[in-house]
């Protein structure tokens, strides 16, 4: 980089010889994003007014599109279901895998072919996993039936009963998200500097109060992030839906992201799936800003 | 084959994405074919002995094209033995078009209505690609294929050698949008190792609703004591009205559309009578096992657990190579007599294709007795020229000529703008409260949903 070598009086504001270059630099980034993000995005919110089957002209309706979807059971099941499934996930998914990285962040043999393990789901496709799952979940003769039959306890419909198969769902979905959320907690705690757990140690914390007073907290910004991608991700939940719930989800598995792909692209209907996919991004970004504001009040920064 | 609930399993999908990679090879393979000095000419007079009796018939509509060498694309959906059995009759169609080169591409179901809209709404949809006859009318209507009349008229084509009903699913009040490739029918299949153990006939013409029960009980068998069903005496799908419900509505003198497509007949008490059987068969009488218990390993009339099945003749091949000793009979008749369900598939053509005249030249051979001979081998659908259905695929197994003769009975799959959503909405509601829990009986979740479905079809 030859701007380095140039006097400390040269470098100046965006516009100065250093900020051209660094623009230059950022210019793969930039342009991408605005071609393949910032583009679609407005675009998505254009075509969130009109009613458009992709193949004819759009035609400009207003909010129609907001106001049919306030009313639109199939939608309200669709949010009813995606926050079943975030509140159920989210929080329980991130509990074990706190439980989980604070169990393997010890010096033992063997110990990175453990983590290994727990972090394969993670790479694993989603579709080989549910293949798997239905396996396990199977109505006839499926492994989960076996196992509760071995205490007495009927065969059940985990993936066809309205009741047991968005927990069914969940239950995989958390598994396959441990690893990743294990081995962010686990950097965490690995960061934490071994003399202030001596230090409590010395004042004559146990093994708890450790924990509690000194890795909890200094682990905050590790749970803060965590947290932040589990939300999201849980919000745009797809691809478990459409390989488990076969041969296509029902009122009682249908999610948000699924009543916008089956909107746009099946029942011809884009602009309608736009609106709602600005449903979404709009509860998102809200939760997400609420989330921001809260960490002023828990979450520690060393 | 043609509904999501029969070709959505995910191991399908794996064998499509196999599939997928194996015809780009071959794809790759294929262009080099000619460079080795084949002669495209020698190649002809081969593929055209092989159906000697076609040969008359085939040749008029082999020499039609005269334009220049023209590229064309050609999309379908299918698995990979589809797949092969296009590819072969590509190859021949190239043969005797040496002007026209086809580039097939193929994709699982899903993907592939996804990837066709997204290509029309792009102007760059492929030249030829297949359409479900009941999703047809949602691309016709909105101006994106070509109306295949004037070709029709310019060679004197005669429509009458396809399956009228076939046919018939591709015409509109103003032209012709495309002509049918193949076609499927809904038909009885029975397990004869199964039907020999228990002493019982073989089912026929004869049948009905009342014989299918009484049958059906017979067969239903907890084999091994311990309190639950290990034989059922009956196996079907519930989750599209075409595998069987749509027939039982038929059978019973209901109807489900309007004569004019534009509102639903279901509200009618034989519509309903039809779906209640099918509610009692799995609830009532038991014979047919609950939805859920196979929604995971699939079709258990082809792991031996069924003895009957009703679904459609795409399932031919599948069956034999499940080794089940298998039968075909028609469907048992109700109040109202035979019916069974016929859907098409056909080729159709882009509106904004840059060789018309090709793919028109494509779309014809595709139906032509040397097309239809090739594609008929695989068994998994009904040939639409009525010469070759009549001829080499009713003597081609055991059972064609079943299928090809309940043409004869078939009503059309419904088949009209904004299908999609109607099937969606209605079979969510007969799913939840009909076939998988019978928490209301068919007329009344038929109620519940009906208003729905006319609002939706009040908006097409």
């Amino acid at each position: 980089m030859t701007s380095l070598r140039r006097p400390a009086s040269r470098r100046g504001g965006p516009l100065g010889h250093e900020g051209r270059w660094a623009l230059v630099f950022l210019a793969p980034t930039l342009i991408g994003l605005a071609v393949l993000s910032a583009g679609p995005i407005l675009a998505t919110l254009a075509i969130s007014v009109t009613s458009w089957d992709l193949l004819t002209a759009p035609k400009f309706v207003g909010l129609d599109n907001f106001l049919k979807l306030a009313s639109d059971d199939r939608f309200l099941k669709a949010l009813r279901n995606t926050i079943f499934y975030t509140v159920a996930s989210v929080p329980v998914g991130m509990a074990i895998a706190l439980g989980l990285a604070m169990a393997l962040n010890q010096a033992i043999r063997g110990i990175s072919f453990i983590r290994t393990a727990y972090f394969l789901p993670v790479v694993t496709s989603t579709i080989a996993i549910a293949l798997v799952w239905q396996w396990i979940y199977s109505s006839d003769a499926g492994l989960l039936n076996q196992a509760i039959g071995f205490f007495g306890i009927p065969a059940q419909r985990w993936l066809s009963d309205p009741v047991l198969v968005m927990p069914a769902i969940v239950a995989m979905s958390i598994w396959q998200g441990l690893g990743i959320n294990v081995i962010i907690f686990l950097a965490g705690l690995q960061a934490i500097p071994t003399e202030l757990l001596d230090a409590a140690s010395v004042d004559g914390a146990g093994r708890w109060a450790r924990t509690r007073s000194v890795t909890l907290p200094l682990l905050t910004p590790s749970i803060f992030f965590t947290g932040i991608l589990s939300l999201i991700g849980s919000f745009q939940v797809f691809d478990q839906i459409y390989v488990l719930a076969r041969p296509k989800p029902t009122e009682a598995t249908i999610t948000i992201v699924y009543f916008i792909y089956e909107n746009g692209f099946k029942f011809f209907k884009m602009g309608y799936a736009t609106a709602a996919s600005w449903i979404l991004f709009i509860i998102v970004a809200a939760l997400t800003a609420v989330y921001f504001w809260s960490q002023d009040r828990w979450v520690h920064y060393q | 084959m043609n509904s999501e609930g029969m070709r959505g399993g995910i191991s399908r999908r794996l064998l499509a994405l196999g599939a997928i990679a194996a015809m780009i090879v071959s794809a790759c393979g294929s262009t080099t074919t000619p460079a080795t000095g084949t002669p495209a000419a020698s190649i002809a007079p081969t593929s055209a002995a092989s159906a000697p009796s076609t040969a008359p018939s085939a040749a008029p509509s082999d020499a039609g094209y005269t334009g220049p060498e023209a590229t064309i694309s050609y999309s379908i959906w299918g698995d990979p033995a589809e797949i092969k059995s296009q590819q072969a009759v590509v190859d021949a169609f190239h043969a005797a078009n040496p002007k026209i080169t086809v580039k097939p591409t193929v994709s699982d179901w899903d993907t592939y209505w996804e990837k066709l809209k997204g290509s029309i709404a792009g102007g760059a949809a492929p030249d030829v690609f297949a359409m479900d006859g009941p999703l047809f009318p949602d691309f016709q209507s909105r101006d994106v294929l070509l109306d295949l009349k004037p070709y029709i008229d310019k060679d004197g084509y005669d429509l009458g050698q396809l399956a009228d009903a076939a046919v018939a699913d591709f015409t509109t009040s103003d032209g012709q949008y495309g002509l049918p490739r193949d076609l499927n029918v809904v038909t009885l299949y029975y397990n004869k190792k199964l039907l020999d153990a228990a002493g019982i006939p073989y089912p026929d013409a004869t049948w009905d609703w009342a014989k299918l029960v009484e049958v059906g009980k017979q067969l239903t068998k907890d084999t091994n004591g311990d309190g639950k069903t290990d034989q059922w005496g009956l196996y079907t799908e519930t989750s599209d009205m075409e595998n069987y419900w749509s027939s039982l509505v038929w059978q019973n003198g209901g109807d489900i559309m309007a004569p004019d497509g534009k509102t639903t007949v279901l509200g009618t008490d034989q519509a309903a009578g039809g779906i209640q059987f099918l509610q009692d068969l799995i609830w009532k009488d038991k014979i047919v096992p609950d939805p859920a218990l196979f929604a995971e390993t699939g079709d258990a009339f082809e792991q031996g657990k069924a003895a009957m099945e009703i679904n459609g003749s795409w399932l031919v091949p599948t069956h034999e190579a499940a080794g089940i000793d298998l039968g075909i009979a028609p469907l048992p008749k109700g109040p109202a007599g035979l019916a069974t369900s016929i859907n098409p598939t056909g080729a159709v053509v882009f509106k904004g294709s840059r060789n018309p005249e090709a793919a028109w030249a494509f779309v014809k051979y595709l139906a032509s007795p040397a097309a239809q001979t090739k594609l008929m081998e695989l068994r998994a659908s009904l040939p639409a020229n009525k010469e070759v259905l009549a001829g080499p695929y009713a003597n081609s197994f055991e059972g064609a000529k079943i299928l090809a003769d309940s043409l004869a009975y078939a009503h059309i799959k419904p088949s009209f703008k904004g299908y999609e959503e109607f099937a969606t909405l209605l079979q969510a509601e007969l799913d939840a409260n009909v076939f998988l829990a019978p928490n209301k009986t068919a007329k009344e979740a038929l109620a519940s949903v009906l208003p729905k479905l006319n609002t939706l079809l009040a908006e097409q």
